[in-house]
């Protein structure tokens, strides 16, 4: 092995670090693959292939999943294990705990897409793994609890650097919002299927209050931890405030829990509720917004890198994005613009400007940092972190472009009445408009897929390189020690 | 009568927005309030950087000579 | 106010860190979904004139029918949620009550329309144009982009857990009854007919006879679980006769 040389390697566990940014990336491929197979379908219906296994409804949850707790939980846990230990400069307290939180998450990504295929299905979005893998899922989370929670009591630094805040608000938040969400009655201690404990508006409530702090804490709050971290070590430069960093930790961790009604706008719950989400909703761009300037800002004294360094092209398209889309979402929420925008396309072009925009973008960019440190070599290839660059901008343009137009569309012709009074629209005729769009969007997602089967084979490469350093450099040293022996 | 508003649930709303507005207000005070409070909490924004050194020392020499 | 507060005292102590974040995200959730669960108007009571609730639990065949659509994830592209406005009004008919998913366990009021809403779709089409629009929707509906659902005709609907199922869903409070007490809150709420339906012990007997009278899938030599699917789907949004209602009456509710 190659241990010597580098004491972080001693000080610091990137054994776990290293197993979860592999499979983040496996969990990549997959639910990204899964996602451009459904869009597929809707563009082309025969790929459905009348088997149950691969039909939309069932597909669907595959390829959410995936992605959010694959590939985005992956990156969760192999970012914060690795920031946590360097801005604490102190080692994971158990290496044991943390493989254990390895294998168990994993266990719980295969575990879910397996049973989503069988046809096992709470039937709530983002929270579609019945009770017993809920229940791993759990028993992981605490393990992640104790060992993220009590690195940072082992720090060597006093002060706890603001990245770890927003992991720590991460982790609470979905230890809460996993928890209640997911209180069901199984039908039998041998059965897969349960039965939620709320019901209608009740459980429509606690599902949305899980649905949005989802997306806030686990898909917003988490990844800046990561931006807060990354961004600063690639432009070699401090974040631009930390006191912004603060105030809008604060703001954002508060306001969050409010907005999740606005996903229930004009439904059978009481009206105040949904006002009250939409206002706050509102009043959560200021935060949202504080987070991407301190971003920008920190950049924006590196400019002159942007032309060089693709990776720092990836961070500020991250950026962009996440001010894109946590002003579009305010905006969604109005309950106007979502009298129109709700149940249509333009929903899951909003969904995607923020998962592939923000959520996917920052983690590649964070990734190319860490990997070569991780592995303790150079990247394989500058020019093929272009390349990724390019096809995942254009595959999300071509995406939510695509869903702009759709959704709009929809939102329009669903509501537009003839002069007679009448519906102006048969609905199937809308599916027919649409159609087009659906391909497009397939093919965003393809461009965007085939940027990251571009990285796989890049890290593939950093790593295999890596290892090939690594033998030289033991071999020389076993030569030396021959000849010292001698 | 003040007691009487406090204790009616339905006024929870109003009252937790003001609680926590004013605390938000007293967030930003705190942290934009002093600047030598400021210049302390702008000095954490470095410790990503921290451990930077001790990578790029031990990258540089070997561990023996650390010793 | 203590000028002598230290932020470091948090940013230092990871306990109170925690303990602060906690409280700051817990806040939201409370204010907001407590009290639906404590106050009673969330969800109105809706009775005909003879005094019952006309909004009943499903029953055994429509249940299972019900997991089956939960199953294939028919909500990831259908709502069952209708809006108060005037074009779903026109296209789907009167819009939704919060009393009309009070047993739905879980709530299927999606989020996206990919196709139709089907909060109504009960009794619009008949049993014929469902077993072949479920098995192949682009011969009823050409523009369609909807899978083509043939497994669930060949498969035979699986009852061997029945009466668990209806446990579970009596266990987190929908009214199915087990004992003759409960039985007979039932003919009170219900009337005796629905009750009959409602009662667990009888459930393998309802359903046979329900699926065989029913005849949905128009096959009686076996109980498939399409006869399930359909008829969970010919109840939906059938169990308010809005006819009986001032056009405001509900209003009142939201």
């Amino acid at each position: 092995m190659a241990s010597v040389s580098i004491s972080s390697k001693e000080q610091y566990n990137f054994d776990v670090v290293r197993k979860f940014a592999i499979m983040t990336l496996v969990w990549g491929v997959v639910g990204m693959l899964a996602g451009v197979y459904i869009a597929s379908e809707l563009a082309w219906p025969f790929l459905n292939f009348d088997s149950p296994y691969i039909s939309f409804g069932r597909l669907r949850p595959v390829h959410t999943g995936g992605v959010i707790f694959g590939f985005g939980g992956s990156a969760l846990f192999a970012t914060s294990y690795y920031v946590v230990q360097r801005t604490c400069q102190t080692r994971l307290i158990s290496d044991a705990l943390a493989n254990f939180t390895f294998w168990g998450w994993q266990a719980v990504i295969v575990l879910a897409a397996t049973s989503y295929i069988l046809g096992f299905s709470q039937g709530r979005e983002y929270a579609e793994m019945e009770w017993p893998i809920d229940i791993l899922i759990e028993v992981v989370w605490i393990a992640y609890m104790i060992v993220f929670f009590g690195t940072v009591m082992r720090r060597k630094q006093p002060h706890i650097y603001v990245a770890n805040w927003f992991y720590i608000a991460f982790i609470l938040a979905t230890a809460l919002l996993h928890t209640f969400n997911n209180l069901a009655m199984p039908v039998n201690l041998f059965s897969m299927k349960s039965y939620s404990l709320f019901s209608g508006a009740q459980d429509a409530m606690t599902q949305w209050w899980y649905g949005h702090n989802a997306v806030g804490f686990f898909l917003t709050a988490a990844f800046l931890g990561m931006m807060y971290y990354f961004v600063p070590k690639q432009a070699g430069r401090p974040i631009y405030s930390y006191r912004l960093s603060i105030v809008h930790f604060w703001a954002l961790s508060f306001l969050y829990m409010w907005v999740g009604s606005h996903h229930l706008h004009w439904t059978a719950i009481p009206d105040w509720t949904s006002t009250l989400a939409a206002t706050f909703s509102i009043m959560l761009l200021l935060p949202s917004w504080g987070g991407m300037i301190n971003g920008i800002m920190t950049l924006s004294g590196a400019w002159d890198k942007l032309r060089t360094d693709p990776i720092m092209r990836f961070l500020a398209v991250a950026l962009s994005f996440y001010g894109m889309s946590t002003f579009e979402g305010p905006i969604m929420s109005l309950k106007d613009v979502n009298a129109l925008s709700h149940y249509t396309d333009w929903t899951i072009g909003h969904v995607h400007s923020g998962a592939l925009g923000w959520v996917a973008m920052i983690t590649f960019g964070s990734f190319y940092h860490m990997i070569p440190k991780l592995w303790d070599t150079k990247l394989y290839s500058l020019r093929l972190v272009y390349w990724h660059f390019w096809l995942a901008t254009i595959g999300i343009l071509l995406y939510i472009i695509a869903m702009w137009i759709s959704g709009i569309g929809q939102g329009v012709m669903w509501r537009t009445f003839d002069d007679f009074g009448n519906l102006k629209y048969a609905f199937a005729y809308t599916v027919e408009v649409v159609k087009p769009f659906y391909a497009m969007r397939a093919i965003g997602g393809m461009f965007f897929l085939s940027g990251v089967f571009i990285m796989v084979y890049n890290v593939w490469m950093t790593i295999g390189q890596a290892k090939r350093e690594a033998a030289e450099l033991d071999a020389k040293l076993a030569a030396k020690l021959a000849r010292v022996g001698a | 009568m003040m007691i009487a508003w406090l204790t009616n649930p339905s006024n929870a709303k109003s009252l937790a927005l003001v609680i926590f507005f004013v605390t938000f207000v007293a967030i930003v005070l705190w942290v934009y309030g002093s600047k030598q409070r400021g210049k302390k909490l702008e000095s954490y924004k470095n410790i990503p950087f921290l451990d930077e050194e001790a990578d790029t020392k031990s990258a540089a020499g070997d561990k023996e000579s650390k010793l | 106010m203590n000028f002598n507060f230290k932020h470091e005292w948090i940013e230092t102590n990871v306990g109170l860190l925690l303990v602060l974040t906690m409280v700051a995200i817990s806040i939201g959730g409370l204010v907001e979904i407590a009290p639906l669960f404590l106050i009673k108007n969330t969800v109105e009571t809706v009775k005909d004139a003879k005094g019952l609730e006309t909004i009943r639990p499903y029953t055994a065949l429509e249940s299972r029918g019900r997991d089956i659509y939960v199953r294939e994830g028919c909500y990831t592209c259908h709502s069952q949620m209708i809006r108060p406005l005037k074009d779903e009004a026109v296209r789907y008919g009167h819009y939704s009550l919060a009393a009309e998913s009070q047993y739905d366990h879980p709530f299927q009021w999606g989020s996206k329309r990919t196709g139709p809403d089907l909060a109504r779709v009960g009794k619009k089409y008949s049993n014929e144009w469902q077993v072949q629009h479920l098995i192949a929707p682009r011969s009823m509906v050409p523009e369609s982009v909807m899978p083509n659902y043939p497994w669930l005709l060949s498969t035979p609907l699986d009852t061997s857990d029945l009466v668990d199922r209806l446990r579970a869903q009596r266990a987190v409070g929908v009214p199915y009854s087990l004992t003759e007490i409960e039985y007979q809150n039932n003919v009170k709420r219900f009337g005796e007919a629905v009750a009959q339906q409602l009662h667990i012990p009888n459930a393998q007997q309802n359903l046979v006879k329900q699926a065989e009278e029913g005849n949905f899938d128009g096959d009686r030599s076996n109980i498939t679980e399409l006869d399930a699917l359909i008829a969970y789907l010919q109840v939906l949004g059938t169990m308010v006769d809005f006819s009986q209602y001032d056009s405001d009456h509900f209003v009142t509710f939201r």
